[in-house]
């Protein structure tokens, strides 16, 4: 029997009797079989020491149980690491973040509570997964869609209290922003609810986000405060139509009017979708179509195209500018998508060809103008997650493909944070790309471009690959960890990682001698004075274990 | 009876729906549970077609010796199945009994092995 460190065994057996008397036989688990099937599916230590393990899991099916599951924890100072459908691959999966932690998978949590059309949100429990709302939508007609990552088997809540995103409307890609009410377990087993929530036969839990008095919604997320047992979302109306519109630039220049522009109509809500932005001529192509490059392989591109782009310097050379213009090849393209009443979306997309055409030689087209629902036979002709449709179709990153013939075993997610510019852009690709040519890392070895999922700020996705050789995993960890304390030294951080990477990533946020990390145990030594919730996550640590971890 | 093509380009447009639970009944009724639990868990990353990245791996794995979809393949013991489901392979996880129970999965295995001769 694995046994949590710091526990004794008899300890840690009487807690499992008490579990199971909560759960069942059936759904505590313990044996070496059983745990293995939480281990991190894309841990960046595979079969390493450090690799971390669970020593129980427990699976309860209300909050009911989990209350009286973190009751025992407390009496036998348990260490407990939930998880919601375990599936956060690339960002630590069903692993705890303390190894020899118990894993509480709430896997079983799987109600959809409430789905309002006329109001236009949901109240789900963790275990559900954006497969399944969608369905539940989709079986009872209801002119509503999800906003989900591209992974769809994710949880809705686990997800949100992740702080990950999506691709459709800017107020609902941001996961964690469009959740409106929540249930939390505390670590001494109290329930709490939040927002409206509080008052008993609350009539608008789900409809005001922040009630009277602190909003203390935040503190669940990327932390280790409390179990969410309910959450509520808001919801888009399903849009009448849909148009997805390019705008092209041919100078290397005009990345920066690009993204002014682009920041003014966003932020005016005159486009409403995820932008994406690529460069044709460079090869970098939008994030958002990933998938067709592992489906399709690379684009093709003349051999002068190529050896252009492989002397430039930072994406630039006045060589390559010249075939751009001969060539009529785009330096710089956007996708600007739009939601709503065909009239209206037309109109938008008017006033942006007029914002955009003050850039000389900005060319326009419309990719898409679709009325919605879409025919569902063709939605794989789209990248599905821009119309609240979820799929496992980005799992081709890393799989096998004609193009990626030795598959690899996961990856980790490269995410830092910069500024909407198009200098930040570039002075990104400069730092990082000097980095991670030093440091032989397979991330910003050509120019890459950032991402649109938050407004306001760009955010990099760059994958690292996971294989089975330990020497490559370390070096890659290294490297890893060495971009994140460059980016930090820049003033960009990431928005989100795996446990591994925790620490080394909130250490970056240290303004005045880690003000905002002592204020986060401040709030952890006095809501969870034992110390049982998910040690370790985002590297906040109860204080017996402070000071004592990697 | 329709014929095993039409039978998976039906599955195909019904699985890229994501109707899951709809799919009109084609097989026997001791492999639905296992149809159910193979729709779920494993159709929006095995379905017929290279936007289902289980597909095109194994499409490119074997090079057209065998069909990349599982559902067409009469050589995968049970017994394989189960191995996959719980221990994953490249970019695919294993998943825990709070996914797919024990039972679910002898329901699955059987499903997928139905084609396969037994030894």
């Amino acid at each position: 029997m694995r046994v949590p460190p710091g526990v004794s065994v008899d300890d840690f057996s009487s807690a499992l009797t008490e579990f199971r008397r909560v759960v069942g036989d059936e759904w505590v688990f313990t044996s070496d079989e059983d745990l293995d099937l939480y281990r991190d599916a894309y841990s960046p230590f595979l079969n390493e020491p450090e690799e971390r393990m669970a020593s129980g899991a427990v699976a309860p099916v209300s909050t009911e149980e989990v209350q009286q599951i973190v009751r025992i924890a407390n009496r036998y100072r348990i260490p407990l690491y939930t998880i919601s459908t375990g599936k956060n691959l690339g960002y630590g999966g069903s692993a705890p973040a303390y190894s020899g932690s118990v894993v509480l998978d709430l896997k079983r949590m799987n109600r959809i509570l409430e789905v309002s059309e006329a109001n236009a949100y949901a109240l789900v429990e963790p275990g559900v997964s954006y497969f399944d709302l969608y369905r539940y939508i989709q079986e009872r007609k209801l002119k509503v869609w999800i906003d989900c990552p591209d992974p769809g088997w994710g949880s809705v809540i686990g997800n949100a209290i992740d702080r990950g995103g999506g691709y459709t409307a800017a107020n609902y890609r941001n996961h964690f922003d469009a959740h409106c009410g929540m249930e939390i377990v505390l670590p001494n087993g109290e329930l709490l609810r939040t927002g409206m929530g509080a008052i008993p036969e609350a009539q608008t839990w789900q409809q005001f986000k922040s009630a009277c008095g602190p909003w203390i919604d935040g503190i669940f997320s990327q932390s280790n405060y409390g179990i969410v047992t309910k959450m509520g979302f808001w919801l888009m109306p399903q849009p009448e139509a849909y148009m997805r519109c390019a705008v092209s630039l041919s100078r290397y220049a005009d990345l920066n009017p690009l993204v002014e522009t682009l920041n003014y109509l966003e932020n005016s809500r005159i486009t409403q979708g995820f932008p994406d932005i690529s460069s044709p001529l460079l090869g970098y192509g939008p994030i958002g179509q990933i998938q067709l490059f592992f489906e399709r392989g690379p684009g093709k591109s003349s051999p002068e195209q190529q050896k252009l782009v492989s002397e430039a310097t930072l994406g630039f050379s006045p060589e390559l500018e010249a075939y751009a213009v001969k060539s009529g090849t785009a330096y710089w393209e956007v996708l600007l998508s739009y939601y709503g009443p065909m009239e209206v979306i037309e109109a938008q997309w008017r006033a942006t060809q007029r914002h955009f055409s003050a850039i000389q030689g900005a060319k326009f087209r419309i990719v898409d103008r679709v009325t919605l629902p879409l025919d569902p036979a063709k939605i794989e002709s789209y990248h599905e997650p821009e119309f609240g449709v979820p799929s496992l179709r980005a799992f081709s990153i890393g799989a096998r493909t004609p193009w990626t013939p030795t598959p690899s075993k996961g990856h980790m997610w490269f995410s830092p944070i910069i500024p909407r510019t198009g200098e930040a852009i570039i002075e990104a690709n400069r730092v990082f790309g000097a980095a991670a040519r030093q440091l032989d890392m397979p991330l910003f070895q050509t120019f890459s471009l950032p991402a649109c999922y938050w407004e306001r700020s760009f955010i990099f996705i760059l994958a690292t690959p996971v294989t089975e050789d330990p020497a490559t995993n370390r070096h890659y960890r290294e490297g890893f960890k060495k971009l994140i304390e460059i980016g930090g030294q820049h003033g960009w951080g990431e928005y989100r990682t795996a446990p591994v990477f925790q620490q080394a990533v909130t250490d970056v946020y240290s303004f005045n001698n880690h003000a905002l990390r002592g204020f986060h145990e401040t709030l952890k030594d006095a809501i969870d004075p034992n110390g049982i919730l998910s040690a370790g996550r985002y590297a906040i640590w109860p204080k017996h274990l402070r000071g004592k971890q990697s | 009876m329709k014929s095993a093509g039409g039978l998976f380009a039906l599955a195909s447009l019904l699985i890229s729906m994501l109707a899951l639970p709809v799919i009109a009944d084609e097989v026997a009724p001791e492999y639905a549970a296992g149809r159910e639990v193979y729709l779920k868990w494993c159709a929006p990353c095995h379905a017929p077609g290279i936007t289902h990245p289980g597909t095109h791996a194994l499409m490119t794995k074997y090079q057209g010796v065998k069909s990349g979809v599982l559902l067409e393949w009469t050589d995968l013991p049970a017994s394989t199945v189960k191995y996959t489901v719980r221990h994953g392979i490249s970019v695919m996880p294993q998943f825990r009994k709070t996914e797919i129970s024990d039972a679910e999965l002898d329901a699955l295995a059987r499903y997928l092995s139905r084609n396969t001769p037994q030894r």
